[in-house]
Order: structure tokens, then C-alpha cells, then sequence
């Protein structure tokens, strides 16, 4: 068959335009949909890694350990001598946390018994920055064993790490007596992790005895 | 002109003649590849490391799926070819896919935007099939909804 100049044209562009449609359906497309995007992970005082620290990472891309729950309740605590009662120097507070390493890479990160680990993280895909917050729930007073009571605003705190340097995401802070209060934020897809050293302000004389109280930190995600 | 200066501009027509009749040749063809067969409706993305680092960066999730892969190369019989798997660049932003296969295809990887050489030799069948598990490697910050991505095998070779 012999084509003449017109019916050539469009047989070519017939040909372009079918080329055209054909690159486009020929492609696979996988459709890649974030499996549980969004992991928390706080530690106050002791904490439960299985498996070792969270690194080394593995051949396969998987840490060496993986978060888990402790159910401990760590104490911190201090013992007055009476003549110390009162005299406004602050003491210092111990605390029966054996928490010593982060569990990121096994770090010596705080001293115990003077200083209680904080730390943790908060996973999130899709680009979400904002921080998740940690609160401290804060009871009006502490309480001896015949309801006295010494307000909660007593007890305040520092904030350091071994070889630290920056800003803590945990930072010092002083109880409210009663109340919520948020005692640090983690940005979204890091690492966190303060010491915190407690001291009992001690300005002044309340009865003598054994006053506890719990305070229990609360991690919420935006 | 002396005699160097003229075997010059004998030889420079020449080489861009070459160079050029390479270029026309090596046109790359999307392969038809509606054969081919996904094992998994969809990739599920997970955090490459459960937890994230100190620094806050290295927030890669990975997801993997397995497609056995059947390209109709019939155009190509009996002639040399190179198949090529290519990612192209796309949103929502840079990707990576690995790939390994069961032999007759070659494994590898490619950043999205490329294009890597899965085989080069005679087509001496109208399909090429293999089984190919692909691993999708991205930034968990860009993962706001599922997101589609396209690949495709072209072929650089005579028809």
C-alpha cells in the first residue's frame, strides 16, 4: 500500500497517542499504606528492654532490644536528722531507681542513687511535629501515717546527664501542690532521655514522721 | 592544511555519525506487563528501627511485597536486549526499592528517578517470568496517607 502525505500524519500521531497511553498503563503500582505509624515508649525511674539495648541495630535493620513494661514504682525519698528539720537548706533526695544506662545504647547516662531516669519516645509518620507531652498528676500533699501533711511544692528538682549538653527535654521543675503539670515534651521521632536530681526545699518544722505521696507521669500524644 | 589537521576533520564526521546511530538505537520501551501478578493487595510501611535515634533523624519505614513478575517481551525475540527496572521520580518524595528475585532477573536497587539493569543478554522467549520481592524504603514523615508508587521493566533494545 503506498500512503499519500495525509493519510500519513494521522496514522503517525494515532501511533504517538497510543504509545502515549500505552507507557501509562503498563507500570505497577504498589500502594504502601504506614502500618502502626505511631509508637510511644516512657520510662520513669526503672524500665524493661528485652533482648539488650535499643542498639546496635541488627543486620536486618531490627534493634538488638525491644521496649517493654515494668510495673516498678520507684521511691524517691530523704531522712531528716532533727536538727537539720526545718533549718532551710534544701536536701538532697535519693531515689531506689537502679536506672543507670539509657536503654539507646547502654550509655551511663545518670547516677544512681542520686539521680532517677527519664526518658522515652514518640513515634509518628506523616510528618506530625508537634510534641508529645508528659504531665506529672500531683497530689495536694505529702502524708504521714496520722494525716499530716506537707504540701507537694516542696520538692523540686534538677536536670542534668552524664556528658549532656543543650536543652533537657525534662527539665527542672518544682511539684505543684495538687494538680496536673507538664514536666517535659518529646519532639516526634527522637530520643529523649534527663536525670533528675530531687531535693526537699526543708524551710520548714512539720511534725515528725514518714510522709509518702505518688506521683504518676502520663505521656500524651498529639 | 597540514596532513595531521586534515585526517581531523576526516575523522570527526565520522565519530558523530557513530555516536549518533548508538543514540538512535537504544530507544527505551515501556514492557508490557499486564501478566504479572501481585501477591499483596497493598505494602504494609513499617519503622525500620522501632525506635527512633537521638538525633531525631533516620526515620525510614520499609514494607515489602512480592509480585511474580511475567513481561510480555514478544517484540523482542530473537534479538539482544537490555530490561531495565525503572522507578521514576514522584511524590511524596525520594524512595528507594530493593529488589531480590529467584535468578532470571538480576536483584538490585534504585533510587527513585533511575533506572537499574535487571538483564542483558538474547530474548529468546515471548515472557520473561520471575518472582521478585520488592522492599519500598522511605521517610516515615513523608507517609501522611498510602501512598501509590509506580515502577515499571523498559527495554532498550532492536525490535
Amino acid at each position: 500500500m503506498r500512503l499519500s502525505a495525509s493519510t500519513l500524519r494521522p496514522a503517525l500521531a494515532g501511533a504517538v497517542l497510543l504509545a502515549a497511553c500505552s507507557d501509562a498503563a503498563l507500570a505497577y503500582t504498589a500502594t504502601l499504606t504506614a502500618a502502626a505509624p505511631q509508637m510511644i515508649y516512657l520510662q520513669v525511674g526503672n524500665g524493661t528492654f528485652t533482648g539488650g539495648n535499643y542498639t546496635p541495630i541488627q543486620g536486618n535493620g531490627q534493634p538488638t532490644g525491644t521496649p517493654g513494661n515494668n510495673a516498678t514504682i520507684n521511691k524517691v525519698s530523704t531522712n531528716l536528722t532533727l536538727a537539720a528539720v526545718g533549718n532551710g537548706t534544701p536536701q538532697a533526695m535519693t531515689t531506689d531507681s537502679t536506672a543507670t544506662q539509657s536503654f539507646w545504647d547502654g550509655y551511663t547516662y545518670c547516677s544512681v542513687p542520686a539521680q532517677l531516669y527519664i526518658g522515652g519516645f514518640y513515634r509518628t509518620a506523616g510528618g506530625n511535629t508537634a510534641a508529645a507531652q508528659v504531665t506529672a498528676t500531683v497530689p495536694a500533699a505529702l502524708i504521714d501515717t496520722t494525716g499530716d501533711t506537707l504540701p507537694f511544692s516542696k520538692i523540686s528538682w534538677t536536670s542534668s546527664g552524664n556528658g549532656d549538653f543543650g536543652g533537657e527535654p525534662f527539665p527542672a521543675g518544682t511539684f505543684v501542690s495538687g494538680g496536673v503539670q507538664t514536666v517535659g515534651s518529646m519532639a516526634s521521632n527522637t530520643w529523649n532521655e534527663s536525670c533528675w536530681t530531687f531535693s526537699y526545699l526543708n524551710n520548714t518544722v512539720p511534725k515528725s514522721g514518714v510522709y509518702s505521696g505518688t506521683v504518676v507521669y502520663t505521656m500524651s500524644t498529639p | 592544511m597540514s596532513a595531521a589537521r586534515c585526517r581531523f576533520a576526516f575523522f570527526l564526521p565520522l565519530a558523530l555519525t557513530i555516536i549518533w546511530a548508538a543514540a538512535a538505537q537504544a530507544k527505551s520501551i515501556t514492557i508490557d506487563d499486564s501478566a504479572s501478578q501481585a501477591l499483596e493487595p497493598s505494602v504494609s510501611m513499617h519503622w525500620q528501627t522501632a525506635a527512633p535515634s537521638r538525633s531525631g533523624r533516620g526515620n525510614l519505614m520499609v514494607g515489602t511485597t512480592t509480585i511474580r513478575v511475567r513481561i510480555n517481551v514478544m517484540p523482542w525475540l530473537r534479538h539482544a536486549g537490555r530490561i531495565y527496572l525503572s522507578l521514576p521520580a514522584q511524590q511524596p518524595g525520594p524512595i528507594t526499592l530493593s529488589w531480590v528475585t529467584q535468578g532470571r532477573f538480576l536483584p538490585g536497587q534504585v533510587q527513585s528517578g533511575n533506572r537499574v539493569l535487571v538483564y542483558a543478554g538474547p530474548i529468546t522467549t515471548p515472557f520473561m517470568e520471575d518472582t521478585l520481592t520488592f522492599q519500598f524504603t522511605l521517610d516515615g514523615s513523608v507517609m501522611r496517607r498510602a501512598v501509590p508508587v509506580s515502577y515499571h521493566f523498559e527495554m532498550d533494545g532492536e525490535r
